[in-house]
C-alpha cells in the first residue's frame, strides 16, 4: 500500500467550551472508499469541516501527500484537490446544469479586453461528464431542480471530479434518497473510486458503508475507535461502535435486530 | 455539442416536456406575449387618440424607458437574491445634490454629476455592505434608506436655501460638456428633416414654429437601451452573469463553490444605485429643478417592471430583456390608459392586476424548472 | 397560459372602458385636460374635480382630471406632455415649478392648445408660457385684502402662525396682511412646523410672551385646528381676533361659535370652473377675459356658513 494521501493525526477541536473532536486519526489513500461512520453528533460534521479546511484545527496536524498543509480557508483546499460535495449540494435548482456545473469555476473565452462565459465549452463538458457518470440529460440546459436527488448527487460527484478533485469528501449522500438513487450514487463512488481518486464517505448507514467502502472508521463523542479494513468489520460490529455500544445493544434486542 | 444531444435524443424523458411548456420557462417570454397583447390591444382603442403619433410615442417611450433605468439594476440586484427599496429616494437624493453641488455651491455640472454618482455607488456598496455583513434582509436595510435618504433629501435644501426645490440646473449646465450625456437628444436633424417631409407634426406658432413636435430621441432612451443591453450582456454572457445566478439561487451553495457572493451582491445594489443616479441625471437635466418629493414609489415600479418582467422574487431566476419588456409593459399601460380615456385613478387597479398574475405566472414557472409538486 | 390570463386582465378593464369614459365625459366635440400638481391623497383636489365635472356638465364639453398619483412633478410634467399629445382643445394646469413644468407648458402652447393656469403661478410666470390667463388666489392680494379688513376691525397687531415656512409662496400671506394693516411684519410670523402640539405650544409661548397680540392669523387647517385649541387652553377663544386661510372641518365649527372672525377661501370650485367656461366660450365664440381671474379671497363668516357647510367637500 502506498503512502497514504491524507493523514489526520490527533486532531483536536474545541469550539469554546465544546469539544467537537478530542484526538481523531484517520488515514486516507488514493483510489479507495473510506467510511466514516457516526450517530448524529458524533463530530463527523466538525472532522470533515477540518479536513477541508473550513475549520483550522485546535491541536494535531494534517497531512496531504506526506506534507503538513494548513488551509487559510475552503478555496486552498479545493485548489490543493480537495473537494467536498455537502449535504446541501452546493447546486442552485434554479440553474442549468451546465451553469452549476461551472459555478465558480467558468471557462473563459476572451474577445478582445471582454472575457465571456464560454457557454459552447461549458455545455459539451457537462454533456461528456455526466454521460460518463451514467446519466442521459435532455440538454446541458436542464434546471438541477428537475433532477432527482441521486443525480443531483452525481452532477456534484462529477463535478469534483472534473475539476481534478485527489480527494473527494461526500457528506452523507445518501441519507435522503431512496434505494433506487442510493444504489446509483453507490455505483458512482465505486466508478470515482476507481479512477483513483481517494473518497470519504460520511454516512450512518451502515449497510451503505458496507457496499462500497474499503476502511471504516466509527467516530464517537468525538473520539475515533479505530479503523477497520473491508471485511475484518461486521455489520453488527460497527454498529454497536457507532451507538456506543451498549445500550444499542439492548435496543437491538427489543426491536428484533431490525436497526 | 451536437453529438452529445444526438446521443440524447435516445432518452426516454425527452418527450416529457412539451414544446410549449418548455417555451413558457424562458423568463422573457411572458413579457414578449404581455407585450404585444398592449400592443394590440391599445391599438384598437386607442389608436386614433394621439397614442401613435410621434408626440405619443415619445411620450410612453420616454416613460417606459424611465422605467427601464431603474429596473435593469433592480432585476440584476433580484436575480442576486436582494432588493433595494431605497431606488425611489435615491433618485430624489440625487437630483438634489446634483442640485446642490452644481446650483448652490456653484460648482460646474461634471464635477456636481461626478461627485453625485460616487456619492450613489458609495451609498449603494454601504448598503449592500450592511446587508452582507449582519445579514439582515435586504427589505429592511434598504427601508432604513428609503426614510434616510429621503429625509436628508427634504433637509438639506431647506438648511442651505430655505426651499424644497432648487432650480436653475439648465442654466448652470449651459455650456457643459457632461451635462449633455444625460439631458440631450440625439438624431435632432433626422427628426427636423421628418418634420419638414411632413412625417411627424411640427409647432405651429410660438418662438419654435416649423421645428418638430418631437426634437430627437432623448439620452434617458439612450441610456435605457444601452444599460438593457449591458445587463443583459453581463447576466447572460459572462462569468460574472453566472455568479450573479449562484448568488440569488442559493448564497450558501454558490460560497461552497468558490463564488464571491458578497462582493456581487455590493456590486448589484451599487449597480442599482448607478440606475437610480442616471436616472436623477437625466430628469434634473431634462427639467432643470431638483425637487425633493422626486422619486417617491419608483422602488416599486421598478421591482413591479422586473416582476412583469419575469424574475422570480426570490432571486436566482430572471431576465433583463424581460425586465425592460415588463417596463415597456408597464409605461405603454400607465400613459395608453390615459389615450383610451379611462379613468386614470383605475390605473392601479390595473397595475395590481397585473402584477398579481405575474407573481401567480412566475411561481408556476419555478415549480415546472424545479419540479416541486 | 400567461397569454390566456393577460388577454382576460386586459380585455375585462377594456370592456369597463366604454362605461368609465360615459361618466367622465358627456362628449359633446371640445375637450378640455386638467393637470394638477396634487397627489392622489390630497382631498382638497376633490372640489376642483367636482368643479370642471360640473362645468363640463353644463357646457356639454369633454372634461378630463389628471394628476401625478405621487405628487411627483416630473410626472406631472409627462402627464403634461402626453394631455397635449392627444389633442385636446384646452389645457389647465397649475405651475408648482416653473422650472420643470414651463417646458411641457410651452411646448403644448407652441402646438396650438389654449392653457390656463390655476392654483399656482405667478402672473408674470404666466405670461411667460403663453398661458391665456391665471386663475386662482394671488396670495398677497388676499392677505392684503384680509389686512384691509382687520384694520378695519380695529386691528393694530398680529401674529402669523405659518406652518409651511419653507413655501415663499404662503408666506406672501403673512406679508400681504401685515402691509393690509399698515404695519410691519418683523418678528410676527413664527415658524410653527407641522405637528399639532408643536403648534399649539408655540402659539401659546408667544401670545405669553406678547400678551398685547391683538390677532392671530394661520395659513391653514393645519396651524388653523392646534391654535384654536391653544387659544381656548388660555381662555382667549372668543376674545382674540382669529382669522384663517382656508377651509376645514374644525374651522368652519370655529366660525359658528365665534371663535374664528372669518376664513379666507380660495374657492377651488372657481379654479376648476372658470378656466372650462373661459375656454369654452374662447373656442365657440372668440370672446376671452381681458385680466386673470381671481377666485379668491372669498371670505367666510357667520353669515354665509350654510352653503359652505351644505356643500363642505364637494363644492366649498
Amino acid at each position: 500500500m502506498s503512502q497514504p494521501i491524507i493523514q489526520m493525526r490527533e486532531i483536536e477541536k474545541h469550539f469554546g467550551s465544546v469539544i467537537a473532536l478530542a484526538g481523531v486519526s484517520v488515514d486516507v489513500h488514493a483510489g479507495e472508499c473510506h467510511c466514516l461512520l457516526g450517530d448524529n453528533g458524533a463530530g463527523k460534521s466538525t472532522f470533515i469541516k477540518t479536513m477541508s479546511g473550513v475549520h483550522k484545527p485546535t491541536h494535531g496536524e494534517i497531512l496531504f501527500e506526506g506534507q503538513a498543509m494548513h488551509f487559510a480557508d475552503p478555496r486552498d483546499a479545493i485548489s490543493a484537490g480537495i473537494a467536498t460535495v455537502h449535504q446541501h449540494l452546493a447546486m442552485i435548482p434554479l440553474m442549468s446544469v451546465s451553469r452549476n456545473f461551472f459555478m465558480g469555476n467558468e471557462p473563459i473565452k476572451s474577445i478582445g479586453p471582454l472575457k465571456l462565459f464560454d457557454h459552447e465549452y461549458a455545455n459539451r463538458v457537462t454533456m461528456e461528464e455526466m454521460r460518463k457518470m451514467g446519466i442521459n440529460l435532455r440538454g446541458p440546459d436542464q434546471a438541477v431542480g428537475t433532477l432527482s436527488g441521486g443525480e443531483r448527487q452525481t452532477v456534484a460527484i462529477a463535478r469534483a471530479v472534473h475539476f481534478g478533485a485527489k480527494v473527494l469528501i461526500l457528506d452523507e449522500p445518501t441519507s435522503a434518497l431512496g434505494v433506487r438513487q442510493t444504489a446509483n450514487v453507490l455505483a458512482t463512488i465505486d466508478k470515482v473510486r476507481k479512477q483513483g481518486i481517494a473518497v470519504v464517505f460520511i454516512t450512518h448507514n451502515v449497510r451503505h458503508a458496507l457496499a462500497v467502502g474499503d476502511r471504516f472508521t466509527v467516530l464517537n463523542r468525538g473520539k475515533t475507535l479505530g479503523t477497520a479494513l473491508k471485511g475484518e468489520i461486521s455489520p453488527e460490529e460497527l454498529q454497536d461502535l457507532m451507538a456506543g455500544g451498549q445500550e444499542l445493544a439492548q435496543l437491538e434486542g427489543s426491536l428484533g435486530g431490525t436497526v | 455539442m451536437s453529438q452529445a444531444t444526438q446521443a440524447v435524443g435516445s432518452d426516454e424523458r425527452v418527450k416529457q416536456i412539451s414544446s410549449l411548456r418548455k417555451a413558457l420557462i424562458r423568463p422573457e417570454l411572458g413579457g414578449m406575449c404581455g407585450t404585444v397583447i398592449v400592443f394590440v390591444l391599445f391599438f384598437i382603442f386607442a389608436g386614433d387618440s394621439g397614442m401613435f403619433n410621434a408626440q405619443g410615442v415619445m411620450n410612453w417611450t420616454t416613460v417606459s424607458a424611465q422605467f427601464m433605468i431603474i429596473a435593469v439594476g433592480a432585476c440584476l440586484l433580484m436575480i442576486a437574491g436582494e432588493f433595494d427599496l431605497s431606488i425611489g429616494s435615491m433618485i430624489g437624493f440625487a437630483g438634489m445634490m446634483i442640485a446642490i453641488f452644481g446650483v448652490t455651491l456653484g460648482w460646474p455640472m461634471w464635477a456636481a454629476i461626478l461627485i453625485t454618482f460616487a456619492l450613489c455607488l458609495a451609498i449603494g456598496a454601504l448598503n449592500g455592505y450592511i446587508v452582507v455583513r449582519t445579514g439582515l434582509p435586504s427589505f429592511i436595510v434598504t427601508l432604513a434608506f428609503l426614510f434616510i435618504l429621503r429625509g436628508f433629501t427634504i433637509f438639506l435644501p431647506q438648511l442651505i436655501e430655505r426651499k424644497t426645490i432648487i432650480g436653475g440646473i439648465r442654466d448652470a449646465a449651459e455650456g457643459d460638456w457632461l451635462a449633455p450625456i444625460f439631458g440631450g437628444k440625439i438624431l435632432t436633424g433626422l427628426f427636423q428633416w421628418f418634420g419638414d417631409m411632413g412625417i411627424i407634426a411640427t409647432f405651429t406658432r410660438g418662438t419654435k414654429q416649423g421645428q418638430p413636435v418631437v426634437e430627437g430621441i432623448p439620452m434617458l432612451v439612450v441610456w435605457a437601451l444601452f444599460l438593457v443591453f449591458v445587463g443583459h450582456f453581463i447576466l447572460t454572457r459572462t462569468q460574472f452573469g453566472n455568479w450573479i445566478f449562484a448568488s440569488g439561487g442559493d448564497a450558501e451553495s454558490a460560497r461552497n463553490s468558490g463564488v464571491p457572493v458578497n462582493k456581487v451582491k455590493i456590486c448589484m445594489f451599487m449597480f442599482t444605485a448607478f440606475g437610480a443616479a442616471v436616472f436623477a441625471a437625466c430628469q434634473v437635466m431634462e427639467f432643470g429643478s431638483a425637487g425633493a418629493d422626486r422619486g417617491l414609489l419608483k422602488e416599486f415600479e421598478a421591482i413591479i417592471a422586473v416582476v412583469i418582467g419575469g424574475a422570480l422574487l426570490t432571486g436566482g431566476y430572471g431576465s433583463v430583456i424581460g425586465a425592460a419588456l415588463g417596463a415597456l409593459i408597464f409605461g405603454v399601460v400607465q400613459q395608453g390608459l390615459f389615450f383610451a380615456g379611462v379613468e386614470s385613478s383605475l390605473f392601479r387597479v390595473f397595475l395590481g392586476v397585473i402584477l398579481l398574475f405575474a407573481v401567480i405566472l412566475n411561481t408556476y414557472i419555478r415549480r415546472i424548472i424545479t419540479g416541486e409538486r | 397560459m400567461k397569454s390566456v390570463i393577460k388577454t382576460i386582465a386586459l380585455a375585462t378593464t377594456v370592456a369597463a372602458t366604454p362605461l368609465m369614459v360615459a361618466t367622465t365625459a358627456s362628449a359633446a366635440g371640445e375637450k378640455y385636460i386638467l393637470v394638477s400638481h396634487a397627489p392622489d391623497s390630497d382631498s382638497w383636489w376633490n372640489t376642483i374635480k367636482n368643479g370642471i365635472a360640473l362645468a363640463g356638465e353644463q357646457l356639454d364639453v369633454e372634461v378630463e382630471y389628471r394628476n401625478p398619483p405621487t405628487g411627483d412633478l416630473a410626472d406631472m410634467a409627462r402627464i403634461i406632455e402626453q394631455a397635449a399629445a392627444s389633442g385636446p382643445d384646452g389645457i389647465i394646469t397649475t405651475l408648482a415649478d416653473f422650472d420643470v413644468l414651463s417646458g411641457p407648458i410651452r411646448a403644448a402652447v407652441d402646438q396650438g392648445i389654449d392653457v390656463i393656469i390655476m392654483n399656482s403661478g405667478t402672473p408674470e410666470q404666466v405670461r411667460e408660457v403663453g398661458a391665456l390667463m391665471f386663475v386662482g388666489q394671488p396670495e398677497y392680494d388676499a392677505g392684503y385684502a384680509a389686512g384691509l379688513r382687520a384694520k378695519g376691525d380695529g386691528i393694530g397687531s398680529f401674529v402669523c402662525v405659518n406652518h409651511v415656512i419653507s413655501n415663499t409662496v404662503v408666506a406672501e400671506r403673512c406679508r400681504g396682511f401685515a402691509d393690509g394693516l399698515g404695519i410691519d411684519l418683523g418678528s410676527q410670523m413664527i415658524d410653527a412646523g407641522q405637528d399639532p402640539a408643536e403648534i399649539k405650544n408655540r402659539v401659546q409661548a408667544y401670545l405669553n410672551a406678547n400678551p398685547e397680540t391683538d390677532a392671530v392669523l394661520t395659513l391653514g387647517p393645519t396651524s388653523a385646528d392646534p391654535t384654536k385649541l391653544a387659544l381656548e387652553e388660555m381662555g382667549l377663544a372668543g376674545d382674540i381676533y382669529f382669522g384663517t386661510f382656508d377651509l376645514g372641518d374644525e374651522i368652519v365649527k370655529g366660525i359658528k361659535d365665534g371663535i374664528i372672525q372669518w376664513g379666507i377661501d380660495q374657492q377651488p370650485f372657481l379654479q376648476a370652473y372658470m378656466p372650462v367656461v373661459v375656454l369654452t366660450n374662447y373656442d365657440r365664440y372668440g370672446v376671452l377675459p381681458g385680466n386673470n381671474i381671481n377666485s379668491g379671497p372669498g371670505f367666510v363668516t357667520k353669515d354665509g356658513l350654510t352653503k359652505v357647510e351644505e356643500f363642505a367637500g364637494k363644492y366649498r
